[in-house]
């Protein structure tokens, strides 16, 4: 019986021995050709040891893919909270409830595209893996364009306020009912951040939630639209005055029309612009 | 909640089963970050329960498990889940030499180093392989055991597949007076990954700049050899595992990033390797165990992308003493997958029929040398005739919080537990048991004091009530206050021929929760629990 056992071994090794695979091609990722811009939420935190590993991705998707990525970084609750040598506090009340909005998630860092439902019950919007983000951000660039979204952001010296002026135009008739969410996103702020084990001081925020002019969850705008009929919104923020925050150059403006079921939020169209004037 | 329990031959066969639930009312307390879950905001109310029945006739075994998860935190501590369904079938059929088994499966190889399907309940895994085995026993001794097919998740099974074979025998050496006995065993496990698992790994692969990319491949192999040496007291246990090329992910490795510095974590493909041994020695009154174990890369799964407790194909012994105090567990380490030198030396002593000890000394390292965990544990236990039993020593822990919890720039915690335990029969059926612990730390959440008391009233009843105070907090709450925080529990067991129900009121702290040398970061809880478990 021993006998038998060894013999067991010897044909496993050989079978080992045998076994040589065709394994896949890496290839590179095709830039779609397309007028969609796609709207990438990243749920991230000053805390979140692993979230500059979702920064650099996030960065790495925009720089790919330029113009056709709107991104905003979520400093809810969970690892949002200031480092102990942090200078500003992220965190606000509505990026708290956006974070909510958007669970469940396995952890941070995580991103949804287009608030895509994933299937998943252990994370319906956003995965952690920040590797699939691209692929992600390239399907949805691969489905057809079907509403335009102008966007103009000014800002006006006189009193210190963002004017933005939306309209958006169907390219197909669109059924069911429709928000639009305005984020105001800030770029380019030096502060500390978890990284592993160790706390960068001198950390690069981008692309962080400062603010909405609507409802987190967005303001309604219509319901079965129609092809060509255009719709127009307007809205004016005045960001509050804060040393070191609100830097009118770093700030951008980020639209989505999105649905508004409790069940379907998926983006349709997004849109992102730094401020003139 | 109404149930029959039965257990009677029906046309020779044989009902058997078991039923298991947890009720939980969640009560929101901001004051220990019980708060922003689904539960406590708007559900208020989550539960469980299993009910598995079995049936045996003639050579044949039919099982099946009804799951219901309602409102549950055990998938997602931070989440609701809610599922009902059969969590699980299978069938079992001897015939001659030959045991067929068909449905989802639990079973594992060796130590279960590449193979182990299992399941977990507070943590939620149910790792059984939905698949077929087949067992052909060769004679008393020996046996050859293959298996094929998909790991479960919840109500569904991931995509790829495993297979595997195991043999394991038993040699008797020696002589009647000096007996020698080997038990070997050899196992041997082939993951491929399905195209949906290799098409997600290419897409991740394609982020990476060139110097860190990979050409991915299907099929993973793992082998174990392993033996068990019995010589008088003397058993000697010892494993040595081997595995392929695999890809897994690797939460150390740096990654070139196209934009800005590089960053840690990402997929890497390399062959892995765990060895494993265990002396343990008894002679007289005198029992010590020594144990040793170095991982490396040795994170096993059906899909590289999954993270934390999903798709795990093995499982990782861990090598600490599991401690049952609630202070003395409160800082465990999980097994790490990925780079681990363990070390565990254990020593029993009986000095008398009334007083033995028990010294433990854990020591774990990454392979690089950095220190993840130390303890020594002291035990001495007295018994005065049947009417009273003290237990008691000291616990000294180093733990490491930014490994273990990826906390940054935290200090090693480092604590001191001197812990009593002490029991005492009034009568043979009225008995008080009480238990005080104190944890001195200047790290993490800063020191604990820990109170028991339980009052047994045999064979029924049991009452309990208990108190764990942060006398010396050094985290904020979620109010950004530090306070001196009681996190009490009230509770009471009754027992009723083979049934236990419990109900307590429950605050408890967050903190790493170990279910079978398996670990994971539960947040706080604040509630009444009551659970209920049957076999019948």
């Amino acid at each position: 019986m021993r006998n038998f056992s060894l013999y067991i071994i010897l044909v496993t090794f050989l079978f080992l021995n045998s076994c040589t695979e065709i394994g896949p091609e890496i290839g590179e990722v095709s830039i779609p050709s397309t007028e969609r811009v796609v709207l990438l939420e990243e749920l991230t935190g000053a805390s979140c040891p692993n979230c500059p590993k979702g920064t650099a991705a996030v960065e790495a998707i925009l720089k790919k893919f330029p113009g056709r990525v709107a991104a905003v970084g979520i400093h809810g609750k969970f690892l949002s909270e200031p480092t102990k040598r942090s200078k500003y506090d992220f965190r606000f009340k509505e990026a708290e409830d956006l974070e909510n909005w958007l669970k469940p998630w396995l952890g941070k860092p995580a991103a949804t595209v287009n608030r895509v439902d994933l299937g998943d019950p252990d994370q319906k919007y956003a995965t952690v893996v920040t590797g699939q983000w691209e692929s992600m951000v390239v399907s949805e660039l691969n489905k057809p364009h079907r509403l335009s979204v102008l966007l103009d952001a000014n800002y006006n010296e006189t009193d210190k306020s963002i004017e933005i002026d939306i309209t958006t135009i169907p390219l197909e008739d669109l059924q069911g009912s429709y928000n639009i969410t305005v984020f105001i996103t800030e770029s380019k702020i030096i502060d500390a951040q978890i990284d592993g084990n160790v706390i960068k001081d001198a950390f690069e925020h981008n692309h962080v939630l400062r603010a909405f002019t609507t409802k987190f969850d967005g303001d309604a705008l219509a319901t079965n639209m129609k092809t060509g009929e255009s719709i127009k919104k307007k809205y004016v923020f005045t960001p509050p005055v804060v040393e070191g925050l609100w830097v009118k150059e770093n700030l951008e403006v980020v639209v989505a029309v999105h649905k508004s079921s409790s069940n379907d939020r998926e983006v349709i169209q997004a849109a992102a612009k730094k401020l003139k004037g | 909640m109404s149930f029959a329990t039965f257990s009677y031959p029906q046309d020779k066969g044989i009902i058997s089963g078991a039923f298991e639930t947890n009720a939980n009312i969640f009560l929101r307390d901001s004051a220990i970050n019980a708060i922003n879950i689904p539960q406590y905001d708007h559900q208020f109310f989550g539960g469980e329960a299993w009910l598995n029945l079995n049936y045996k006739i003639k050579g044949f075994t039919f099982g099946s498990r009804f799951d219901m998860f309602h409102n549950s935190n055990l998938r997602n501590p931070t989440g609701s889940y809610s599922g009902t369904g059969i969590g699980r079938w299978y069938v079992k059929k001897e015939i001659d030499k030959v045991e067929i088994s068909a449905g989802y499966l639990y079973d594992q190889i060796g130590s279960g180093f590449i193979f182990r399907a299992f399941e977990t309940r507070p943590l939620f895994i149910d790792n059984a392989l939905y698949g077929v085995s087949a067992k052909y026993q060769f004679n008393e001794n020996w046996h050859l055991m293959g298996f094929a097919g998909k790991q479960k998740i919840a109500f569904e099974t991931y995509t790829g597949n495993i297979k595997g074979i195991r043999t394991e025998g038993f040699v008797s050496l020696g002589t009647e007076e000096n007996p020698l006995t080997l038990a070997p065993g050899f196992g041997f496990v082939n993951r491929t990954l399905s195209d949906e698992y290799m098409n997600a790994v290419v897409d991740v692969l394609r982020t990476y700049q060139e110097a860190d990319r990979f050409k991915p491949e299907y099929n993973t192999y793992a082998a174990t050899i392993y033996n068990t040496l019995n010589y008088k007291g003397l058993s000697l246990y010892t494993e040595v595992a081997l595995k392929s090329n695999d890809v897994f992910n690797n939460p150390f490795a740096e990654k070139q990033e196209l934009v800005g510095d590089n960053t840690l974590g990402k997929l890497v493909k390399a062959q892995g390797s765990v060895f494993y041994g265990s002396l343990s020695y008894v002679t007289g009154n005198l029992g010590v165990t020594v144990e040793a174990k170095r991982t490396e890369n040795f994170s096993f799964r059906v899909d590289p992308n999954l993270t934390l407790l999903r798709g795990m194909i093995n499982f990782l012994t861990p090598l600490n003493r599991q401690n049952t105090f609630r202070l003395t567990a409160r800082y465990s380490p999980a097994a790490l997958d990925i780079s681990e030198m363990a070390y565990n030396f254990d020593v029993r002593y009986k000095f008398s029929k009334s007083l033995s000890a028990n010294v433990n000394f854990s020591d774990i390292k990454t392979l690089e040398g950095d220190r993840l965990f130390q303890e020594i544990f002291t035990e001495l236990i007295y018994k005065y005739k049947r009417k009273w039993q003290l237990t008691s020593g000291l616990q000294l822990v180093t733990y490491n919080q930014e490994i273990y919890e990826t906390k940054a720039e935290v200090p090693l915690v480092k604590t001191v537990v001197p812990y009593i335990d002490f029991l005492y029969k009034f009568t043979p059926k009225k008995s008080l048991r009480a238990e005080f612990q104190y944890m001195e730390t200047k790290q993490d959440f800063g020191s604990w004091l820990f109170g028991l008391l339980e009052f047994g009233l045999a064979p029924r009843w049991s009452f309990e009530a208990s108190g764990m105070y942060n006398n010396k907090p050094k985290k904020a709450n979620s109010k950004g206050e530090i306070e001196k925080t009681l996190y009490p529990t009230l509770g009471l067991v009754f027992f009723n021929e083979g049934q236990r129900y419990s109900l307590r009121y429950v605050k408890q702290v967050e903190g790493v929760v170990c279910s079978g040398g398996i670990c994971r970061l539960e947040p706080a809880f604040s509630g009444i629990r009551f659970a209920m478990n049957t076999t019948f």
